[in-house]
Formats: C-alpha cells, sequence, structure tokens
C-alpha cells in the first residue's frame, strides 16, 4: 500500500555536530532492499519516521554506488526528529521512498566538478560527491568547497580529512568569521567569497550547489562572476512535504511539485520558478 | 428506446442492489448538515436537495482515514497496514457538479503512484447521478463548463421527468449497465417528459481568467493582496470542495499504541508549507489563496488538462466572510486589460 514505509534497522548513529546526527540504516526485509538497490540514485529523498511521532522528509545522504545501506544525516529540530536522534543501534525506524529525481552524473562524466556546500547542506552534496569519487575515473578535476557557520558545525570531520589528504581532491574548507578556532588552519570567511578567491574554471565545469536559500543567493551571483551559466549549476530544493508522491498539495513551487519533479533542479529551472513561492 | 425509473420503483432498487451486495449511499439530512450516507429505502434520501453542504468526496477520501495501526512494545515496535473496505457502493443521487469532481481528481491520484485508498473505494462504486432540476444563486457550473446535466464522472444518468414520477434513464459505463442489469425488471421502457434544465447563468469568464493567471506578472500582483484580505484561513472552503485533496500525515495515539492517519489539510492554513527553520514560502493569507486560485485554474490545467473546479459554488455558499472562489474569478474576469 502507498503509505506504509519499510522497516529499518539502525546499524550505528554518528554525533556530526551539535544537534546532528548520521544514522546508518539497514533494510529488514530482503525485498524492500531489492527495491531500493533497483531504483535509488543520487539525489533521491525519503521520508524517515518512526512510530508514534511521525515522518520527516531529507535526502539520502549515502551514495547510489552503495547501497548496502543507507546514511541520513539531519538536525535535531522536532518532534520525529528530536526521536530519531534518540534511536540506538538495532532499533526499527521506517523509510519510505526513494523519491524524486535525481542528478544526472552520467551527464557529468568527462567533465570537472565543483562541490559547493553550506552546513547542513553537505549531505545531499556528499552522496553526488561519493557517488563520483566511486568511480574516479570518469570525471577530471574535483573541488570541493564546503562552509560552515563555526568549526564544530562541519559535518562528515572524518571525510573531510579524507578528502583532504586525496590527491585528486581538491577540498577548500571555511567557516563564518567569528567561527574559527585558534587552531584552525583553513580559510575563513563566507562561501561566496571564498569560492570567487578559490576561482575555479567554469570551463567544461559542472557545480553542485547545496544550501541555505540566502547562501545559494549569493553563491549563485558569486557563480555567474566566475563564467558559470546556470544550465551548468544544479541545486536541489526542500520543501516541507508530508506524501513525498505529488498528491498532499504543499510542496509545489509555482506549477512544480517539488516531491516528483525535483528535488533537484538546475539553477536555470529555479530562476524560471516563481520567486516569491520559494 | 430509453428506459425509465420510477420513483415508486425505488425502494424495490434499493433493496435489489442490496441483496446483491452494494450498500446504496445517496443524500441524507443526518447531524444537521447533509452529506452521502447510507440509506435502507428512499424515504431515507434527501433527493430535492439543490446540493448536499458535504460532497461525495468525502466517502472516498474521508476526513481522516487510517494508514497503519502501530503497537510500541518494549524491544519492538509492531505495525499492520490498515485498508479500506472492499464494499462495492451505488453512490444514487449524486449531483453532476459532485460526480465531476471524482473525475477531476482521479489523474491525481493516479499519477505515478496509485493511492491505493482511493482507487479502491473508486474502482467498488457505481455512480448514479442525476441532473438538477434546480440551481441556486452561488451555482456556476456552467462558468467552468459544465452543466447541470453533466454527465462527466457519472455511470448512469438519470433526468428527472416533468410529472416527478421518475426518471429517465441514459447509460453511460459498463459499471452503469450491469448495475442497471440487476433491477432490469423493475425498468419501464418509454421516453418521459424530462423537467426542463434550470438556468445557471455564467458568473465569470474562465478563459479571461485563466489568460491572466497565465501572464508571470500576474503572480506579484497587488490583486491578490487586495482580494484576500478579508479571508480568515478556516479552511471551509477547501473541506467542502469536491476537488481540494490536500492531506496530511499525523501519528495518532498514546505512548503505546496509535494510528497513522492520512487527515484533511488545507492550502489555506499558515501551517501547510511552514519549514522546519521557519522559513515559510506562503507566509501571509494572500500568498496562500494565490496558491489556491493558481492551483485551480493554472497548475492542475497544466498538469492533467483539467481545470480543479466543478462549480458547485459551496466555498462561496458556505464561506463564513462571504467570499469564495466565484467573486476572485469575477474580479479577475473585469480586471482591465
Amino acid at each position: 500500500m502507498i503509505y506504509s514505509p519499510f522497516p529499518m534497522r539502525v546499524v550505528s548513529k554518528r554525533a556530526e555536530a551539535p544537534g546532528v546526527n548520521t544514522l546508518k540504516l539497514e533494510f529488514v526485509r530482503e525485498e524492500d532492499h531489492e527495491f531500493f538497490k533497483q531504483n535509488y540514485k543520487t539525489g533521491m529523498f525519503g521520508l524517515y519516521g518512526i512510530f508514534g511521532e511521525g515522518e520527516s522528509t531529507f535526502c539520502v545522504a549515502s551514495p547510489e554506488t552503495r547501497k548496502e545501506y543507507i546514511e541520513c544525516t539531519f538536525r535535531q529540530s522536532g518532534r520525529v526528529t528530536s526521536t530519531l536522534a534518540n534511536v540506538d543501534a538495532g532499533d526499527i525506524v521506517t523509510f519510505r521512498g526513494p523519491y524524486g529525481n535525481r542528478f544526472p552524473i552520467e551527464e557529468f562524466e568527462g567533465k570537472n566538478l565543483l562541490f559547493i556546500a553550506g552546513g547542513i547542506a553537505l549531505p545531499p552534496t556528499r552522496s553526488v560527491i561519493w557517488s563520483c569519487l566511486d568511480q574516479r575515473e570518469k570525471y577530471r578535476d574535483v573541488t570541493i568547497v564546503y562552509g560552515a557557520r563555526t568549526v564544530a558545525d562541519l559535518v562528515y570531520k572524518n571525510e573531510l580529512d579524507e578528502w583532504k589528504k586525496r590527491d585528486d581532491v581538491r577540498l577548500v574548507l571555511t567557516v563564518d568569521p567569528g567561527g574559527e578556532t585558534p587552531d584552525w588552519q583553513d580559510h575563513v570567511g563566507f562561501v561566496p567569497t571564498v569560492l570567487e578567491q578559490a576561482a575555479p574554471s567554469p570551463e567544461n565545469t559542472i557545480a553542485v550547489l547545496c544550501g541555505p536559500p540566502i547562501m545559494i543567493k549569493f553563491t549563485l551571483a558569486a557563480l555567474q562572476k566566475l563564467g558559470f551559466t546556470a544550465e551548468n549549476v544544479y541545486t536541489t530544493l526542500e520543501n516541507r512535504m508530508k506524501c513525498g508522491v505529488g498528491k498532499c498539495g504543499r510542496c509545489n513551487v509555482g506549477s512544480v511539485y517539488i516531491c516528483k519533479e525535483g528535488p533537484v533542479f538546475t539553477a536555470a529551472e529555479v530562476q524560471a520558478m516563481p520567486q516569491a513561492d520559494l | 428506446m430509453t428506459r425509465i425509473l420510477l420513483r415508486n420503483k425505488l425502494d424495490d432498487c434499493i433493496a435489489a442492489w442490496r441483496s446483491a451486495g452494494f450498500s446504496v449511499l445517496a443524500p441524507v439530512k443526518r447531524h444537521e448538515m447533509s452529506s452521502f450516507g447510507e440509506v435502507q429505502k428512499s424515504s431515507d434520501m434527501a433527493l430535492d436537495l439543490v446540493l448536499t453542504e458535504r460532497t461525495i468526496k468525502d466517502q472516498f477520501f474521508p476526513q481522516t482515514e487510517p494508514l497503519i495501526k502501530y503497537k510500541i512494545g518494549k524491544h519492538q515496535i509492531d505495525s499492520e497496514t490498515m485498508t479500506p473496505p472492499e464494499q462495492k457502493r451505488v453512490f444514487f443521487g449524486v449531483r453532476p457538479c459532485d460526480a465531476s469532481g471524482l473525475a477531476i481528481d482521479d489523474p491525481l491520484f493516479g499519477w505515478d503512484y496509485k493511492d491505493d485508498y482511493w482507487f479502491r473505494r473508486r474502482d467498488n462504486s457505481v455512480i448514479v447521478t442525476i441532473a438538477c432540476a434546480q440551481a441556486d444563486d452561488f451555482c456556476m457550473c456552467t462558468s467552468v463548463k459544465l452543466s447541470p446535466d453533466s454527465a462527466k464522472g457519472a455511470d448512469v444518468l438519470l433526468r428527472p421527468l416533468l410529472e416527478g414520477s421518475g426518471w429517465q434513464i441514459e447509460v453511460l459505463s459498463e459499471r452503469g449497465k450491469a448495475l442497471l442489469e440487476i433491477v432490469s425488471s423493475l425498468l419501464l421502457e418509454g421516453n418521459g417528459h424530462t423537467f426542463p434544465l434550470p438556468q445557471v447563468a455564467e458568473k465569470f469568464d474562465v478563459e479571461k481568467v485563466m489568460e491572466w493567471l497565465a501572464d508571470p506578472a500576474s503572480f506579484e500582483s497587488q490583486f491578490w493582496k487586495d482580494i484576500a484580505l478579508r479571508c480568515v484561513g478556516c479552511g471551509s472552503c477547501t473541506f467542502l470542495c469536491p476537488t481540494c485533496h490536500c492531506f496530511d500525515i499525523q501519528d495518532e495515539g498514546d505512548t503505546y499504541q496509535g494510528i497513522r492517519r492520512k487527515n484533511w489539510d488545507s492550502c489555506s492554513f499558515a501551517n501547510f508549507t511552514m519549514h522546519t527553520s521557519g522559513h515559510n514560502p506562503r507566509n501571509t493569507q494572500s500568498t496562500r489563496w494565490r496558491q489556491r486560485i493558481m492551483h485551480k485554474f493554472n497548475y492542475y490545467q497544466g498538469k492533467f488538462g483539467v481545470n480543479s473546479c466543478t462549480g458547485c459554488g459551496r466555498c462561496t455558499r458556505q464561506c463564513p466572510v462571504d467570499m469564495g472562489i466565484t467573486e476572485t474569478l469575477q474580479a479577475i474576469t473585469n480586471l482591465p486589460r
């Protein structure tokens, strides 16, 4: 039946940042896992839930190249996320999905990739990053620009270290002014500014940009200044959702249903939407 | 030769359908509000109403629908999917505007992901529409290109006979044919004089409305702020609309057990689109009213090729501040161009 979720067993929980956790989930039933393996592509989202509290929508943070588990990273803020943040390994939660469209990463083959993320928006970006890094030979230069408010707010710290050490990835890390610690070695400044300084070439490059609306706005301007066209910049939108399948009627921006036609759009597509509805 | 159903055979028809395993639902007056409800005999029916206050939608997409029953134990959570009953149903005396609403919502509940809850009920239902013999000041079916005898969404269309003795039958689908098969011995062959259709004046020009809405410049027009000023956001117009389909999914229960439910929701409510961060894309009543009008007369048309309005007029008839869709569409029609 349509709104029935898959039961998922919590394999592990990792604290990422204050109030931010990552859950690693495994399928309880083999047929559900099979369905996920056949359908999941990077960029898609799901509804994560726990009976008695409800469901919340967030992206699948794990890449399409690793489908043994589902990872999700979320900030504890409401009823559902607070309960999810307090589960232990072995507990059963639920997952409904994968829903929505995807980043067309096979169209990115042979191109340079520029990933830009702010704060808690690294999880959706990370799914694309690993999907590409796991097939590294298909892509040319890979640059990751990631910023958070403070050093503590950076998520996936282990993976940031891993990317930093790789010589086939250029990692540009930054924290907002005032968010640095005494031993912080990387940039201090807002993402758009740091991006302009890093000045990645727009030549044969696809940019994937995820972050809060205000960051998206200024980063898009910076990308434009660097010579990127809106057709070559991809982003993912998030709106409140309940069904995830185009029926409950709330996630649309203008005529576009984020849950079905999105959540992945090019910047050109986003600019064509009525901006007052975003 | 067409056939006729006489009013004095209606009780026998109800009995025949019931013994064939159907529930018979018709307009009824219960709890001081008219709606569709199960009937045992013709005297239970309120067939002379212009329109029931509540729509037939309630019977396919109930106000609250149990999806999953769950029990939370110390070491495990048990859950069980709940499904609507496989009960065959006859809806007798549906108004053309209500029957149209079902047909309009079918593609929405069916695109890509099929909503089993809607379609299980749809697949088990036969719609017998009765053409209108009367209309009131709020009726506006003709403005949205329907009519008091529209067959849209119906399996059988009945036209009232002039002398009030019964209805002339028009069969529209296999399902309708099979339903009448059950009562064929109770029907008469013949042609009667049917009641003249009521005059329903065109209240707005839907083409002009759609053209204005399709202009991107209209989206940020001051018009929306002015027209929505007295909307109190109660949501009545959405709940009483035969096509409004927005819903919420909520877990309702106590610490140990409960039910995950699909409940009606409304684009009129401020919480409807509120993000976790506090950002709300539609944060004023005017942006929510704009969404409602755009959805019905622009977005839905673009997705499914049909406007999501049947002209039943309930949104205006029942509005506590005397607002409704009609006034907005009239105002759009009359905007200077």
